[in-house]
């Protein structure tokens, strides 16, 4: 406690204000997804009692072994003319819950009254609230992000907003122009996600610059790349049947998602080469090129593997419920791995070629930054 | 030829020439991160089997091979392993209150009818299913700050092996603040490449923002989202304090 006070004591006006605004707003916004019930069209409920009232096992057609239950649920509306008045629902459940789940004290439900007559009212559930979850998870993150990065956490946290924002609208203008076409303005997206992200993370200076120029070269050529690669095999083997809520062309969508899942990852290593070249060459401006050079590739072969291993897990890893299902459905292995996975497949591949061209896009560009500072002494 | 094979060959081409030995090992590392994959499928298809105790010891030998076998086994990496092993944990407590809540698990009511076909009676619980998708999206995400912490601490303790516990500490927090803003930015965009069919289907079918965020689809990928950058931002402290024990451990007991 002693230390608490202490660093509150040491922390100077500025901050101090900072975080008195900061948990302002997180209780606000608490108070208000706690009670925005008004906001919304849709009927919703708060549970105050369930019961089990039936249970059965059953086995489906591939002799999986499952449980059914029979839930009923109490709740008070919480909205509408109905307001303030107890209602019963019924909710049907497996144990392995693939479509529907339980529901406990305290969930609030999205419901469609069927009957709205006061004695006997009935509803069927149609969704779970959960916007004050998400709300939850996004304060954990900014203040997780704000006590260990401090200055630079924040400015992540203005990127990742910045860059949200600037997708939302580059979305709008997809949907509304529809004889725009979406490579462009992805490929226009990427341009101003990298020069923002890489100036807020990194401030105005040459490894800066050193670095725009490897992330735009190193997407772009791992893009033409993939590109190609795809138009030469005519895009055998990949099965776009799995791209799920498709209302567009889904090569264009595909190739879109590639561009920009990549762009971090490519970031990330384009700051890291140049920024290791630039404090090498500050350390000890009379090093020889090809010595830069040596040193420069050495780190570059250090991140190599561990971010190729990044995208990998973060676009595989979403399939796993979808494979399960195919798999206990008997479906073949092969064809299971094909429908699900190639894509996502596809995409850790072009991200890691990405990566990879990066490396020497980076060292170069910072090499050509350091020669003509070199040039200028 | 087949597109998968073909951009294989390219990848593993471009690492091999680009990253010579270390860049074949890389590749080899990937493949064997794949199979990892598969095996864990494999045992998550077997009822009596937790997905999240599976997922668990997935993560530990996703570690050795992405620390132990791209490196060797030093101090560094084995430092950087004990720290993503605990993130790892740590980690898992926060997914679990949260998936407990927010019930993100399962299939939306927008693939309801693409599935139609399928039994969804499994008997596999898809809670642990969910909870087992966020770790694993972000394991190569932890390693990666794990070791990029470490191995700048471990040059720093060379340079000045006088250095306390305190002051290396102190190091390793200053280096996770530099790589902090852009291991965030590449998880966000991975998973915005992913998801970019669902955001452009949500404008086209006019979902305000209320259905949006409440729907299972939308919160499950965002929950994803922060708890992966959760892991990578928690990793950064850990691995300064492990690091610094480790290092500064080691010294001792040569004296």
């Amino acid at each position: 406690m002693n230390f608490l006070t202490k660093r509150l004591l040491d922390m100077s006006l500025s901050k101090k204000l900072f975080w008195l605004v900061l948990i302002c707003c997180v209780i606000a916004s608490f108070l208000f997804v706690h009670n925005n019930y008004a906001f919304y069209d849709d009927t919703i409920v708060a549970v105050t009692a369930t019961k089990i009232v039936d249970e059965q096992t059953v086995t489906d057609r591939h002799d999986n072994m499952d449980k059914l239950f029979t839930q009923y649920v109490s709740a008070v509306v919480k909205n509408g003319s109905a307001q303030g008045d107890t209602i019963r629902l019924t909710n049907n459940y497996s144990k392995s819950q693939a479509f529907d789940e339980p529901y406990k004290v305290g969930d609030e439900l999205f419901v469609t009254l069927t009957s709205s007559d006061a004695k006997k009212m009935s509803a069927t559930i149609t969704g779970v609230k959960r916007d004050k979850y998400l709300l939850l998870v996004a304060w954990i993150l900014a203040i997780v992000l704000l006590l260990v990065g401090k200055k630079q956490g924040f400015s992540s946290l203005l990127t990742l907003l910045v860059n949200a924002v600037i997708l939302s609208f580059a979305l709008d203008l997809y949907i509304t122009q529809s004889n725009q076409s979406l490579l462009w303005i992805s490929a226009g997206c990427i341009i101003l996600f990298t020069i923002l992200s890489l100036l807020f993370v990194n401030g105005r200076n040459k490894k800066t610059a050193a670095a725009i120029i490897a992330t735009l070269l190193g997407t772009f050529s791992s893009l033409l790349i993939t590109y190609l690669a795809l138009t030469v095999t005519s895009g055998k083997g990949l099965r776009y049947e799995e791209l799920q809520f498709i209302t567009r062309p889904y090569e264009i969508v595909f190739m879109a998602g590639l561009f920009i899942g990549a762009l971090g990852a490519v970031m990330d290593v384009a700051i890291t080469m140049s920024t290791s070249m630039f404090s090498l060459y500050d350390k000890d401006p009379t090093m020889s090129i090809k010595a830069l050079k040596k040193s420069g590739l050495e780190i570059g072969k250090d991140i190599m593997g561990t971010m190729t291993n990044v995208l990998f897990f973060a676009y595989v890893s979403g399939s796993i419920p979808m494979l399960i299902l195919y798999f206990k459905n008997t479906l073949p292995f092969g064809y299971t791995l094909s429908v699900n996975l190639s894509l996502e497949i596809v995409r850790a591949l072009a991200g890691g070629l990405g990566i990879v061209l990066t490396i020497p896009l980076g060292l170069y560009s910072a090499l050509f930054f350091i020669k003509r500072q070199r040039a200028k002494l | 030829m087949n597109t998968i094979v073909l951009m294989t060959i390219l990848l593993l081409l471009a690492m091999t020439i680009i990253g010579g030995k270390k860049g074949f090992r890389s590749f080899i590392a990937l493949f064997l991160n794949f199979s990892v994959m598969i095996i864990l499928l494999f045992f998550m298809n077997i009822q009596s089997m937790n997905a999240i105790v599976l997922t668990l010891i997935a993560c530990v030998v996703i570690a050795c091979i992405n620390l132990f076998f791209i490196n060797e086994i030093t101090t560094t990496t084995k430092a950087a392993f004990l720290s993503t092993l605990l993130t790892t944990s740590i980690l898992l407590l926060v997914i679990l209150a949260v998936s407990d809540l927010a019930l993100i698990h399962g299939f939306g009511e927008e693939e309801t009818e693409e599935l139609g076909a399928f039994s969804p009676l499994i008997g596999i619980s898809f809670m642990q299913l969910a909870i087992s998708v966020i770790i694993m999206s972000t394991i190569g995400a932890i390693t990666d700050a794990a070791i990029a912490i470490a191995s700048p601490m471990r040059e720093m303790y060379i340079h000045h092996p006088t250095s306390s516990r305190k002051e290396l500490f102190q190091f390793g927090l200053l280096i996770g603040r530099d790589i902090i803003g852009t291991s965030t930015n590449t998880l966000f965009f991975a998973f915005i490449g992913n998801y970019l069919a669902l955001m452009i289907w949500f404008k086209d079918l006019s979902y305000s923002i209320g259905d949006i965020v409440n729907s299972k689809i939308f919160s499950s990928e965002f929950i994803t989202i922060c708890c992966a950058t959760i892991g990578v931002i928690l990793v950064i402290p850990i691995t300064a304090a492990i690091a610094a024990q480790f290092f500064v451990r080691k010294s001792s007991d040569r004296k």
